[in-house]
């Protein structure tokens, strides 16, 4: 039986060198007050400054054509600047929604109207995007969504609530799936929005997670107008969109990069120690990194080539996102530190953060055990 | 590029029609008790996979060694008792070194010998796979900063027979001033660990095909049983743990991919030591899931699956376990600094200065 994943390698060449050192000399002068805590969260941290910085170095859209405000530059090009922020613990949550997913699926799907409008504010820096898919009663079962979109004169009433929505209190935008056609069931009548979050009628309310801090929202529904020319794709086929969405989202190195800054910090404490335990420690983590890498660099080959390599991307996510949740295990193991944080100190803000947070890492963007199912299917179970 | 990997392909495609056509039962049992699988072997010598790594000049393919990576990784697949991946590293390093290649079965030691000023060979190896039914076996030896390829005669050897757990004929190599057949300077891309990173390679490709065919095994396994009135796939228990053991595989695969391209780039002792940590830990977390999955039937004799585990549980520790090689890539990494890290995964390697945060 021939195999249902491949993973053809894909590499960077040499002359993106100057790229990666243009991104690196950024990021040495930009992180110079970034504190531990600010690392942790990386590309879940929200700093629009930052994102505006990076927009005139063209490092957002970089991919996009040039009448969109886009680069027109090479996905390996993008790749070298998204592991190179992922690398440095960058503060990139403002606009790593609307690079990452939001742009691409508009510049796939969108109308040149959204296309015009939209596309050069994310490239900017100016636009940001949160992703409007759970609801109280639909997590992992998404099919199962109630917040609907009822036809009126000119474009849709939205009614209903989505919730975990990271980031819907600082956004712009919202791609939003609601049932459009309430006589259809699961998978079917399901639309996709782009709705302008401080449009009226929307209520977002932040829920605090288990850090104290509120990046997740509820956000209300109640009677919002969005006129027709805001529908994403097409009528009906929002669940077709929404995976297709997911599969970009899913290989990235975001996906396995998460805790990333605790292996460098880890490493100068460690100087000058022999421990041959802390060795292995660090020898296998390096290993996991550059294999996961290479498969993530081998998907990106793969969706250049007009492939979906969906199967791949699930294996790259439940790989990457359990070896990332170990990483702070790891480093208490390596220091057997007590569980205090000590304000100012970059490596205790950090582990305290990240021991925290990496729970999270294997629910956000699909939970291992849809992913596990995913995988299974494609096997042919 | 496409060009290459097509005839590694149509290699590979070769091979596992040839392996498909005579790895039997019994051909694996008669190889565990002591006999040479000569049919296959002279039909892997017919058809030229011997010198898949040879350049032409000698007679050779002249593929690289990530041409061949499909190659490996489907002997892994089928348990191949042959020493097929031990011969195309021996006859790949004796023609870089400009000797003559032997005929019959080769093999490598890939432990590190002493040649003496009077060109004798000192120094031990404690398991070299197929040196029993091997008439050659290739060792790399320093004489002060020097490393030589040495063509040894299997009879000069002394070898001492050694169970293992693949039950592959295998022996333990003691020389005390063996006179090599040949020697010859090194090529300067052996580095200090000699033929040792290059083998570590070989078995992870090894690695990777073997999961493959657990993988496969498992899926059919789990769509066919039955248990509480259906197939036990349809149990998500069963579901997430193959899954998981797809994820290992992919692993494996794409780090003994990595491991042929570095050696193709001269980069040997990262690419063998980064794949064999990888590899080795999808091995043993492989075997345990295929296990699980086929309960008591995969724990017989009869059964096929221990002709792949066993064959897991010796490749993760030949040529340096798991443990072995991420003490020694963490004691590198640790020396080289924080600042050292990210530039050693995504590059430039001659740069050293990066963000690194303290």
């Amino acid at each position: 039986m021939a195999q249902s994943f491949k993973f053809n390698p894909l590499q960077i060449p040499d002359e993106l060198t100057p790229l990666r050192m243009e991104v690196r000399s950024f990021l040495l002068d930009a992180s110079s007050d970034w504190s531990g805590w600010d690392l942790g969260h990386s590309w879940t941290c929200f700093n629009r400054e930052f994102s505006r910085e990076v927009g005139k170095r063209g490092w957002i859209g970089m991919t996009w054509p040039e009448q969109y405000g886009g680069h027109d530059r090479s996905a390996l090009e993008r790749f070298v600047v998204i592991e190179e922020m992922l690398a440095a613990g960058a503060p990139v949550g403002a606009h790593w929604i609307g690079d990452r997913q939001s742009g691409p699926l508009l510049l796939r799907i969108g109308t040149e109207e959204q296309r015009q409008r939209i596309l050069p504010m994310i490239v900017r820096g100016d636009a940001a995007f949160c992703v409007g898919l759970s609801e109280p009663g639909s997590g992992s079962d998404l099919a199962s969504i109630r917040s609907h979109a009822d036809k009126v004169d000119g474009g849709w009433r939205l009614n209903g609530r989505k919730i975990w929505t990271t980031y819907a209190h600082l956004s712009d935008f919202m791609m939003g799936l609601f049932r459009s056609d309430r006589s259809k069931e699961r998978h079917a009548g399901l639309s996709q929005f782009l709705i302008d979050i401080h449009s009226s009628g929307i209520e977002v309310r932040p829920i605090a997670d288990l850090t104290g801090e509120a990046h997740f929202n509820e956000v209300l529904f109640e009677d919002v107008f969005v006129p027709d020319n805001m529908l994403l794709g097409s009528e009906g086929n929002g669940w077709q969109q929404v995976t297709s969405e997911l599969t970009f989202e899913r290989s990235q190195p975001d996906r396995f990069m998460s805790c990333f800054p605790l292996l460098p910090l880890s490493i100068d404490a460690l100087q000058n120690n022999e421990d041959r335990l802390a060795c292995r420690q660090i020898g296998q983590s390096l290993s996991e990194l550059v294999v996961l890498r290479e498969m993530s660099l081998s998907i990106l080959g793969q969706l250049e080539q007009g492939q979906t390599p969906s199967q791949e991307a699930a294996l790259v996510k439940e790989l990457g996102n359990s070896y990332e949740q170990r990483t702070p295990n790891m480093v208490r193991e390596l220091f057997d530190t007590p569980a205090v944080m000590t304000r100012g100190d970059r490596f205790s803000e950090l582990q305290a953060y990240l021991t925290q947070t990496v729970p999270s890492f294997s629910l956000r963007g699909g939970t291992r055990e849809i992913l596990r199912g995913i995988i299974a299917k494609g096997l042919g179970l | 590029m496409s060009t290459e990997l097509n005839i590694g392909e149509l290699f590979a495609e070769q091979m596992d029609r040839v392996l498909s056509d005579s790895v039997s039962r019994e051909l694996l049992i008669s190889v565990e008790n002591g006999q040479s699988a000569d049919t296959l072997w002279n039909t892997l010598e017919e058809l030229g996979f011997l010198l898949a790594l040879v350049d032409e000049e000698n007679g050779g393919s002249g593929l690289g060694w990530e041409d061949v990576e499909p190659t490996l990784r489907c002997c892994g697949r089928h348990g191949a008792p042959v020493p097929l991946p031990e011969t195309l590293l021996a006859n790949w390093v004796l023609a870089a070194s400009g000797l003559a290649l032997p005929t019959g079965l080769v093999t490598v030691s890939p432990a590190l010998y002493q040649l003496d000023g009077n060109d004798k060979l000192h120094g031990g190896d404690s398991g070299v796979t197929w040196a029993p039914l091997c008439e050659n076996i290739v060792a790399i030896a320093k004489r002060d900063a020097n490393r030589y390829v040495c063509l040894l005669s299997q009879e000069q050897c002394q070898v001492e027979p050694q169970e293992t757990l693949t039950r592959e004929p295998t022996g333990a190599l003691d020389l005390v001033g063996v006179t090599p057949s040949a020697i010859a300077e090194a090529p300067r891309t052996i580095g200090g660990l000699g033929l040792l990173p290059y083998l570590a390679s070989l078995r992870s490709v090894q690695i990777g095909g073997a999961l493959e065919e657990l993988l496969s095994l498992c899926v059919e396994y789990a769509n066919t049983r039955e248990q509480f009135g259906r197939p036990i796939g349809k149990f998500q228990a069963i579901q997430h743990a193959i899954a998981e053991l797809a994820s290992q595989t992919a692993a494996a695969q794409v780090a003994g991919q990595y491991a042929c391209r570095q050696i193709d780039a001269d980069n040997a002792e990262r690419g063998g030591m980064i794949a064999k940590i990888r590899a080795g830990q999808a091995a043993g977390r492989g075997a345990e899931i295929a296990h699980q999955v086929f309960g008591a039937i995969g724990f017989t004799d009869e059964h096929s699956l221990h002709y792949l585990t066993r064959r897991l549980w010796q490749w993760r520790c030949d040529a340096g376990s798991e443990f072995w090689w991420s003490e020694r890539l963490g004691q590198k990494t640790i020396a080289a600094g924080a600042d050292g890290l990210w530039p050693s995964i995504a590059g430039p390697t001659e740069l050293r200065k990066t963000h690194a945060l303290r």
